[in-house]
């Protein structure tokens, strides 16, 4: 089991001399809200002068990559173009397209059609991946191959209603982006994120998701897939055990814990000393109390 | 007649093959699990003669829909006849106790008064009129009947209805201002659920560690006429709980609450109780785990190829689910009413 060490001094060094690259969430990890966690922005200067690779993996399904690059430049972050960016609703756009269209409709029948309850990042997303989206309200007799929950601020009881008549098909496709429960704002408060949806279409359709964000490993099959990264040169910095820290685990990539963002040192010493294996498997290898404690692990 | 002698001698000798034995989980256990026997003839004869009464579920076991069930009515006024106390125990919370009333006149059931029904509206109210502080406030998630029960338990509440939305973005609802008041979440049926209510719901359930939530029922359907279905307020205490990260308390079947409202108005004998219901994981359920005597109609959602895989497995869970007798429909029991 890991053992959730404060990272610094030559075990700091140590780490990061090693690693080839390293995996960052978003939220909570470089900002939160709409400013920059002090230093970070340094911190990924220093990374790309030392050669060492950055990529970007979020489960928020709000953003195309194309916004969250912008957003990105806009917080003071230089130098992270799109495609370092792998967001839920990126891959849940890869993984439709791979599961709907892969086949290749050799009768000429309609491409992927898609019910998406999210919003305009999440749908452009789809779109860009060459899928059809189903409108909201829309009744007709074509068939609809997937429903792809993900944060939907505008989530009604009618969509839930319209997403569960497309259920009913079992060869429609039941998608999730993500499943956090919850968001923190800025303010200390929570909003209700995928997970709450997700579960409310589970509940009436009877069907289980398929859950494409951390800490499931799809996402990181994406980076692979793109960017051929070794696992065992990797780090993965999060700041929520139960996705970043376990998504970690999953793909097989020592984790540091950064306490800028929603979990708590004491709830990852509290799975440390649990018996249950699942609690163990979200116990991070390392912590920092931000992301720009790892600086003076890079050489001047 | 003979059958009146007949039934005279059945009773006469205590525990013979149509006797209705008391139901308790002690005796269950030593039976080994309920049959699930088709309830006629002599058998059904002597099991209602030992009930005083009946508690009814409605959809798909008195109406779907508007249209009551073939036979329905008839039987129902045969019991009435015959002295059975008649009770309506249904975990739709979209109608108030005084709407099913008129839904059962106008269906042509033996009249009944709104004492005699317990939606799971009307328990909900109960439930928080006595689990909240003088003066505190719930949060509804839900329709008018809901309002309607809160108000008539006195119990001060907002929410029903579409958001009251003070901008465009989650950001915005996060600002406005929370009730002092309100020391409850209460999740029914609510056709104007939406991100913003769920947003609010969870601001209040994190308010403060003693504010409650609380669920009407967990049904994941509502059957319409037709054969097709909506989301059920299931889905929408599933989203309540799942983002706040704690569980509801549920007021409806299968669990016991709705029962011990009914047990708190009227002298109930559990062993001269029959729970009529359609749905083997609400109805039978909380029969079972009240000790009454439970018979499932097949002319609503659980059919008996379910039954049979439950009775077969080793599940304990499972066996809980299976009633002590069936019937194709409750029109099925005027033969056993008869002079």
């Amino acid at each position: 089991m890991a053992s959730c060490r404060r990272l610094s001094g030559a075990a700091l060094r140590e780490v990061l001399g090693s690693a080839q690259g390293l995996l960052f969430d978003c939220d909570g990890v470089l900002w939160a809200g709409e400013s920059a966690v002090p230093s970070a922005p340094e911190l990924l200067e220093r990374l790309q002068r030392s050669g060492k690779a950055a990529l970007f993996v979020s489960n928020n399904s709000r953003r195309s990559v194309a916004e969250l690059e912008l957003r990105f430049s806009r917080l003071g972050f230089r130098g992270v173009r799109a495609e370092h960016v792998f967001s839920s609703a990126l891959c849940s756009a890869l993984f439709l397209r791979q599961h709907l269209l892969s086949g290749g409709a050799g009768d000429g029948s309609a491409v992927g059609r898609v019910f998406v309850l999210g919003g305009e990042g999440l749908r452009g997303e789809v779109r860009d991946a060459g899928l059809c989206l189903v409108g909201e309200g829309e009744r007709g007799a074509e068939q609809v191959h997937a429903v792809l929950v993900g944060y939907d601020d505008q989530f009604t009881f009618a969509k839930l209603s319209q997403a569960c008549a497309y259920l009913r098909d079992p060869r429609c496709l039941l998608v999730a982006t993500d499943p956090d429960p919850w968001h923190p704002l800025s303010d200390g408060q929570r909003t209700p994120g995928t997970g709450s949806l997700t579960a409310a279409v589970e509940t009436a359709s009877g069907r289980k998701a398929l859950v494409v964000g951390k800490p499931n490993t799809y996402m990181f099959d994406c980076i692979v897939e793109r960017f051929g990264v070794d696992p065992s040169r990797t780090l993965m910095v999060g700041d929520r055990l139960e996705t970043d820290i376990l998504f970690g685990k999953n793909c097989s990539l020592s984790t540091i814990l950064t306490l800028t963002g929603v979990s708590r040192l004491e709830e990852a010493l509290a799975y440390m000393a649990s018996d249950s294996a699942a609690a163990k498997d979200m116990v991070p290898n390392y912590y920092v109390n931000s992301i720009a404690d790892l600086i003076p692990g890079l050489d001047e | 007649m003979g059958a009146r002698a007949g039934r005279g001698a059945a009773n006469g000798s205590g525990r013979g093959a149509g006797f209705a034995p008391k139901r308790g989980e002690e005796a269950m256990a030593a039976t080994g699990g309920r049959r699930c026997r088709r309830l006629e003839g002599e058998t059904a004869r002597a099991v209602l003669a030992n009930v005083d009464t009946l508690l009814f579920d409605c959809d798909g076991v008195l109406w779907r829909g508007e249209a009551a069930l073939s036979g329905a009515p008839a039987a129902l006024g045969r019991l009435a006849a015959a002295g059975k106390r008649l009770c309506y125990v249904t975990n739709n919370s979209s109608r108030t106790r005084v709407a099913y009333t008129e839904k059962l006149r106008r269906l042509g059931f033996p009249p009944a008064e709104p004492r005699h029904v317990f939606g799971s509206a009307f328990c909900a109210a109960r439930y928080l009129r006595q689990a909240l502080p003088p003066g505190a406030a719930a949060y509804v998630l839900g329709g008018p009947a809901l309002a309607a029960e809160l108000e008539a338990a006195g119990i001060p509440y907002l929410g029903p209805g579409p958001a009251a939305l003070p901008g465009p973005a989650p950001a915005d609802w996060a600002q406005a201002p929370l009730e002092p008041a309100v020391r409850a979440v209460l999740v029914g049926f609510d056709e104007h659920f939406s991100y913003a209510k769920l947003c609010q719901a969870l601001r209040y359930l994190l308010r403060g560690p003693d504010c409650l939530l609380v669920g009407t029922n967990r049904d994941h359907r509502l059957p319409l006429e037709g054969g097709s279905a909506i989301p059920g307020t299931g889905c929408l205490v599933k989203a309540v709980e799942t983002a706040a990260e704690r569980e509801a308390f549920i007021v409806g079947k299968p669990n016991r609450y709705i029962f011990d409202c009914v047990a708190s108005e009227f002298d109930i004998d559990p062993a001269r109780t029959i729970m009529v219901g359609d749905r083997l994981d609400t109805d039978i359920l909380m029969g079972n785990t009240c000790g009454l005597t439970t018979l499932l109609t097949l002319t609503g959602v659980s059919t008996l190829e379910e039954v049979r895989g439950h009775q077969e497995s080793d599940c304990p869970a499972r066996q809980s689910l299976v009633p002590d007798y069936y019937v194709d429909s409750i029109a099925d029991l005027l033969p056993a009413l008869e002079d």
